[in-house]
């Protein structure tokens, strides 16, 4: 280990020593110069960042010895002996480069001193004291920290009510609540836990059946009767699968700029539904995101699931018509870097591309090594569009019925392309004769014939044809576009592949691709290895070793990160609350041992993500009422030792699917394409080459697609309309932005979103007029709208408040047809209830 | 090892729940602090900010900056400067392509402004040009971000956010961030700063189907019947909010149902120009028919707003990205904006209000020297021009900038900056220090770091200020 740490700053070592190297000579009024002019100014103002007593080196560049400013730090060589006055420092003097000292410019006197004095061939006598300052934060100290340490399996710890406790984990809790002295609050009750345990596991809530079946249910198992129904349902799938989706950039657009599609995007999000309804393990599901395609597979459906997997490292946003390719590459590679570190290690690897760690033991090694390997599989190519890229997609293999399924699918593409050519041929020969007919017509009328009359009917409804025929050619012609664009369904997916020649890569200096530095070993991080990172064999990239060393059960941060975001969904806050970051200026976990005994019991269950969540919700904490305690809310106002249960406002999704699934308008899905692109009025013009590539806009929704669940909805970069725009208002992760845990606004915009917007409009007239439609009773009407929008039975002063407000609005409603009142009257009132808080919110 | 943020989530919550509320951080906002005045030369000399945004790219060659090299040139093949590794569409020929309109010198200063600016020509002694501005990235979006930002691809905060953050708001009632016209969410975004300091994009109706704000019409057939729902779930919120204490999000739902209510007559009222005097009109352009109409009206709100306090207003005028034909496109986007830009500025300067507000004017980027024709065969007179961030031009007014001041200049064909050279960072540093606050003060925690909007660079630019 140690060994392999040295072995690193040996190649990144410096390599220009040869100024150094000579003794040099310098005359007794060229070190006067030094001593009275350069050296007090170095001290003052550079010393605190470049010297060896720097706390933190900055830019390895040290000032206190003549060699450290010929050798120079990540940006090069301070001093140019050969071309003084291009010198670096000099530069960086002038605020031309970097602005130094950063406080503000030194005199004008003082810069030309340094001018003359590096003129004078740098006479300067210092030599280097030892102790040179390598890493912003050393290793050893930098294990120190919590979350490098190993996972250990802590007692599970004594309580003052052991009765409590359903789960062991609840010991835990109870633990920290003893020694505040503080007491849990009451259980929820069952209509309120069952609404909260549906909504966090599936993103729906309760039906009135489910709720029936629950209250109705006094068997001991009734709780985890809910639980294994929610966790087999595919909504659980849909659920989960999106919380992924926010670590990953993901949007069916390729980058920013044009309205780009990504076509294939959604086989990726598909994959994550797939994969969270069955379970797959979460070390399989590590692996498969980083190095699916260089797994075994044992079919043609698992290769495809493999590959597909690998788009995790695809999807994002590329800004593919930057016209720098080396500059792409590199940015690619970095949002690709810093998606692993955030998604599994819960590290900020950005931060390394230009500069050590300031914070972490993480230094520019271990980033240039993983990104060499992420540099090894190419991830776009050049377009024949202007300056633009794409992102490389892979064939999936296919089953034999896929096969033929699809074969028989371009057949009948290829015929329906045949007819609309064949179709556009007649009619060019048409229009050929009608012209000439015209035309002929027309001779006649300028030669004065006598059947005038008859000629101008005849060339009025030429002329009406000629314009049919012209305005049907350029529909096809459009249509012909499209069909030839899109000719070919094999199934693809934007996926990773091993490069042609997979190699190690140099250090970009600053991050600047055009400033290489010392080439380094394609490896992993340090702080958190067990063992030296295995032999890279040749020919590979080094994803397979990136993937197994990220999945390890001895890799002691991703087992607590994985673990800790299934916390924060559940309970609203992480037991680290910043959980994307688990650095040393990260928030402490507040519970340290519950941490580590989730993430033993995870590894035991052979990393099920479903079993713990199981667990987790069946648990006493996860139960408890999110009523207030005066006495505890003193003491912890945040319930940060889970006295109580946080109310969470639904997300985006979640309001948009519950509305549907209220008023009774859901459509299920099975996934498949978000993107339209089978409407031409969608795509923009479908040429093969040209300035800008083809470009997509939701114009047209596929009949259906705004009655199925959001997740399905294609996710753009720019200019969301119609029912997307709750995602806009309601907190969704931007999708240029990777982030584990969205932000909870409240913002005035929201409430006229939910006032006046269309989609709580159209839903609270649905479920009116399903109501209306149902029972003819309107107390029963009531029992089902409460039981249907916050799944609890009416009360009776709720009923009486009601059905006065129906009688009101029935006086205030100006319309004469009764039924037409009555469906207005009761859209109303649904309509006030889906904007009351106890549905925008899971208590 | 670890610090707490400076805030709690819940607190930061409860300031959020606020509505528009801003989160002022005492020690930042000299205005309000009385140890402020011993801190020498960082008195604020600007309280608000007006930055109007030409989106796309204004050519600064045919407005501010021509180079006799270039017109002698016309037509004819000039050496390329950029590196060899970008790749070009349509530009490979590198044709110089001469300034489409006289530009002369104006004002006492002799500020060079082009003909086709005659109304900006005129207020020239109040405006700042800088000549040495200078970006990072060639593409709409990621340029954009930057201007906006700091940054091209991360999602931060944009400098209306970063200025509601650091100013808080002057007026209870009103946002302390506003973007007319805005291109784009990542453009008025607050980032990981709480949302409370995110922009009000607001458009400008121009007939009676275009709305200020997005669902501010009442979706119900009269206002007593909305009112009379609206009662309804506040009643139901009432009473769970008897059970739930506490809950922030909770309560700044129940107040923000009633801020919206007042939205919907307070917000018409306030984009209605139908009160303001035929003299105003006709200052700004605005009239039926006319090219200035719409951003007159922008203009004229932006004045409105910032008057009563918002901070940071923002108007968005696009079409400036012309790649083709830019002698026909450029005076059509003049005359949609001159008057009303400088109309703005006579406005502030007559209401004594230029003083104390800043006015920022500037595209993501500039344009090339050389032409681009994307077709290769088209006749050099309906040429365009391809981006360019090595240089561009942009200006500044009021706010404590020195007026009837040229800063910067570039080299011989208008490519490099040779002098004076003005940063994104370095404009987003000198217009946080007009407003009394220190760039490198200014940070937000997020991730284990401390944010800025400069990032780690930045450097006042203090030979523009008055």
């Amino acid at each position: 280990m140690r060994n392999l740490v040295s072995a690193l700053f040996v190649l990144i070592a410096p390599t220009s020593f040869i100024h150094a190297s000579e003794p040099p000579k310098f005359t007794e009024a060229e070190l006067t110069f030094f001593e009275s002019k350069i050296r007090p100014v170095l001290v003052e103002h550079c010393h605190e960042c470049h010297s060896a007593d720097s706390k933190i080196l900055q830019g390895g560049l040290r000032v206190d010895h003549r060699a450290g400013l010929l050798t120079g730090g990540d940006s090069g060589a301070a001093i140019d002996p050969d071309k003084p006055a291009d010198s670096l420092l000099l530069k960086a003097l002038r605020h031309d480069v970097f602005a130094m000292p950063p406080k503000g410019k030194l005199p004008d006197s003082i810069i030309r001193d340094f001018e003359t004095w590096i003129a004078m061939g740098v006479p300067d006598p210092r030599e280097a004291v030892t102790g040179l300052t390598q890493r912003a934060v050393s290793l050893e100290e930098g294990r120190r920290h919590w979350a490098f340490q190993i996972i250990t399996d802590p007692p599970v710890p004594a309580v003052s009510d052991s009765n409590w406790s359903l789960d062991p984990l609840d010991h835990f809790v109870l633990a920290k609540l003893d020694a505040a002295g503080l007491r849990p609050v009451a259980d929820a009750n069952r209509h309120v836990w069952l609404r909260r345990v549906s909504l966090d596991l599936t993103g729906l809530p309760p039906t009135p059946a489910d709720i029936d079946a629950f209250v109705r249910d006094d068997s001991p198992d009734a709780y985890a009767v809910v639980v294994d129904r929610l966790l087999g349902s595919r909504a659980f799938g849909e659920r989960w699968a999106r919380h992924w989706l926010d670590l990953t950039g993901y949007a069916d657009m390729m980058g920013t700029s044009n309205n780009v599609f990504a076509e294939h995007a959604w086989r990726y999000r598909d994959y994550l539904i797939d994969a969270y309804a069955k379970d797959k393990p979460f070390d399989r599901f590590v692996r498969e995101q980083i190095a699916g395609d260089l797994m075994p597979a044992g079919s043609p459906e698992e290769q495809a699931e493999n590959i597909t997997a690998t788009g995790f490292l695809m999807v994002g946003d590329v800004e593919i018509v930057e016209p720098d390719k080396a500059k792409m590459e590199a940015d690619h590679i970095d949002t690709q870097v810093t998606k692993i570190g955030m998604a599994f290690l819960g590290m900020t690897l950005g931060c390394v591309r230009c500069h050590d760690h300031k914070f972490d033991p993480i230094t520019l090694p271990e980033y240039y090594g993983i990104a060499g390997i992420l540099r090894s599989s190419p991830a776009t190519h050049k377009i024949p569009f202007g300056v633009w890229s794409r992102l490389n997609a892979t064939d999936l293999p296919e089953t034999s019925e896929q096969l033929a399924a699809r074969t028989k699918q371009e057949a009948e593409h290829e015929a329906h392309l045949a007819a609309m050519n064949n179709e556009r041929s007649q009619l060019e020969t048409e229009k050929g004769s009608v012209l000439e007919e015209l035309k002929k017509l027309e001779q006649a009328a300028s030669a004065g014939s006598e059947t005038v009359e008859a000629n101008k009917a005849r060339a009025e409804s030429l002329t009406k044809r000629r314009d049919e025929i012209a305005g049907r050619q350029g529909t096809l012609g459009r249509l012909i576009q499209h069909a030839e664009f899109f000719r070919s369904k094999a199934p693809r997916a934007y996926a990773m592949h091993d490069g042609d020649q997979p190699a190690d890569m140099p250090i970009y200096i600053r991050g600047n691709p055009y400033a290489p530095g010392a080439v380094v070993p394609r490896s992993a991080m340090l702080v958190p290895s067990w063992e030296a990172f295995p032999e890279i064999p040749a020919g590979q990239s080094g994803r397979l070793q990136l993937a197994e060393w990220l999945a390890d059960r001895r890799n002691p941060l991703t087992p607590r990160v994985a673990v800790n975001r299934i916390w924060q969904k559940l309970f609203g806050e992480g037991i680290v609350r910043s959980v994307d970051y688990f650095g040393t200026r990260g928030d402490l976990p507040s519970h340290p041992e519950l941490l580590d005994h989730l993430a033993t019991r995870f590894l035991q269950n052979g990393w099920s993500q479903k079993q713990l969540i199981r667990d987790l919700v069946l648990s006493r904490t996860y139960r408890l009422s999110s009523t207030n305690d005066a006495a505890s809310a003193a003491v912890d106002p945040d319930s940060r030792l889970l006295w109580r249960m946080n109310p969470q406002r639904l997300d985006a999704e979640a309001l948009r699917d519950s509305l549907l699934a209220i008023s009774g308008e859901l459509i299920a899905s099975n996934g498949g394409p978000g993107l339209v692109l089978e409407d031409v009025d969608n795509c923009g013009d479908l040429v093969q080459a040209g300035v800008n590539p083809p470009n997509y806009a939701h114009r047209k929704p596929r009949p259906g697609q705004e009655f199925q669940r959001t997740i399905y909805l294609p996710v753009l970069r720019i200019n969301t309309t119609g029912d997307d725009r709750i995602r806009t208002h309601f907190d969704f992760v931007n999708p240029a932005q990777i982030a584990g845990q969205r932000s909870q606004t409240v913002v005035p915009t929201q409430a006229l979103f939910v006032m006046n917007g269309d989609l709580f409009r159209k839903r609270a007239k649905g479920l009116a007029d399903s109501l209306l439609a149902e029972s003819p009773e309107t107390g029963t009407r009531l029992e089902q709208l409460w039981l249907r929008v916050v799944n609890r039975p009416i009360s009776d002063a709720e009923r009486s408040t009601a059905a006065a407000f129906l009688t009101e609005l029935g006086a205030m409603i100006n319309e004469t047809d009764s039924a037409a009142r009555d469906s207005l009257a009761w859209q109303e009132l649904c309509h006030s209830l889906l904007a009351s808080n106890e549905f925008l919110f899971r208590l | 090892m670890s610090f707490p943020p400076p805030f709690s989530r819940r607190r930061m919550l409860q300031t959020a729940a606020c509505g528009f509320g801003g989160l002022a951080l005492a020690d930042l906002v000299h205005a309000a602090s009385p140890t402020a005045t011993q801190l020498p030369g960082f008195m604020p000399r600007a309280k608000r900010v007006i930055f109007l945004f030409m989106a796309g790219g204004p050519s600064q060659m045919d407005l501010f900056d021509p180079k006799p090299f270039i017109r002698e040139r016309h037509g004819q093949k000039i050496d390329s400067p950029l590196p060899p590794q970008v790749i070009q569409v349509g530009t490979e020929k590198y044709l110089a392509l001469r300034e489409m309109a006289p530009v002369r010198p104006r004002g006492e200063s002799g500020m060079m402004i082009s003909d086709l600016m005659p109304h900006l020509a005129s207020v020239a002694d109040e405006i700042c040009l800088l000549r040495g501005m200078n970006a990072d990235n060639p593409q709409h979006a990621s340029a954009t971000n930057q201007f906006h930002t700091g940054v091209f691809t991360e999602v931060r905060p944009s400098m209306g956010a970063w200025i509601s953050y650091g100013l808080g708001t002057e007026n209870q009632n009103l946002p302390s961030f506003v973007s007319i016209h805005a291109p784009g969410v990542r453009t008025y975004g607050s980032g990981f700063l709480p949302a409370a300091h995110q922009g009000t994009p607001l458009t400008v109706p121009l007939n009676e189907q275009t709305l200020p704000i997005e669902n501010l019409r009442n979706a119900s057939p009269s206002e007593s019947i909305q009112r009379h729902r609206l009662n309804l779930t506040q009643r139901l919120n009432q009473s769970l909010a008897e059970s739930v204490r506490g809950d922030a999000n909770m309560e700044g739902m129940i107040q923000n149902m009633e801020l919206a209510f007042r939205m919907q007559t307070t917000t018409p009222r306030l984009v209605d120009l139908s009160n303001e005097t035929k003299n105003t009109l006709e200052l700004y352009g605005i009239g039926g028919g006319k090219p200035s109409d719409r951003h007159g009206r922008a203009c004229l709100l932006a004045r409105k707003l910032s008057e009563s306090g918002i901070r940071f207003v923002q108007v968005t005028m696009d079409g400036w990205d012309h790649h083709g034909d830019i002698r026909g496109n450029l005076p059509r986007l003049c005359a949609q904006t001159d008057q009303p830009v400088a109309a703005l500025l006579k406005d502030l300067k007559q209401r004594g209000l230029l003083e104390e507000t800043l006015v920022l004017w500037s595209g993501e980027f500039g344009r090339t020297p050389w032409s681009q024709d994307l077709s290769g065969t088209a006749p050099i007179d309906t040429h365009g021009r391809e981006h360019q961030p090595e240089s561009f031009c942009a200006w500044m007014a009021g706010g404590g900038i020195r007026g009837g001041m040229t800063w910067g200049e570039t080299d011989h064909m208008g490519y490099n900056v040779v002098s004076g050279k003005v940063h994104i960072h370095d404009l987003h540093a000198t217009m946080l220090h007009q407003l009394g606050v220190d760039h490198t003060r200014l940070t937000w925690n997020h991730l284990g770091r401390d944010f800025r909007l400069t990032d780690v660079h930045g450097s006042i630019v203090r030979e523009i200020l008055a």
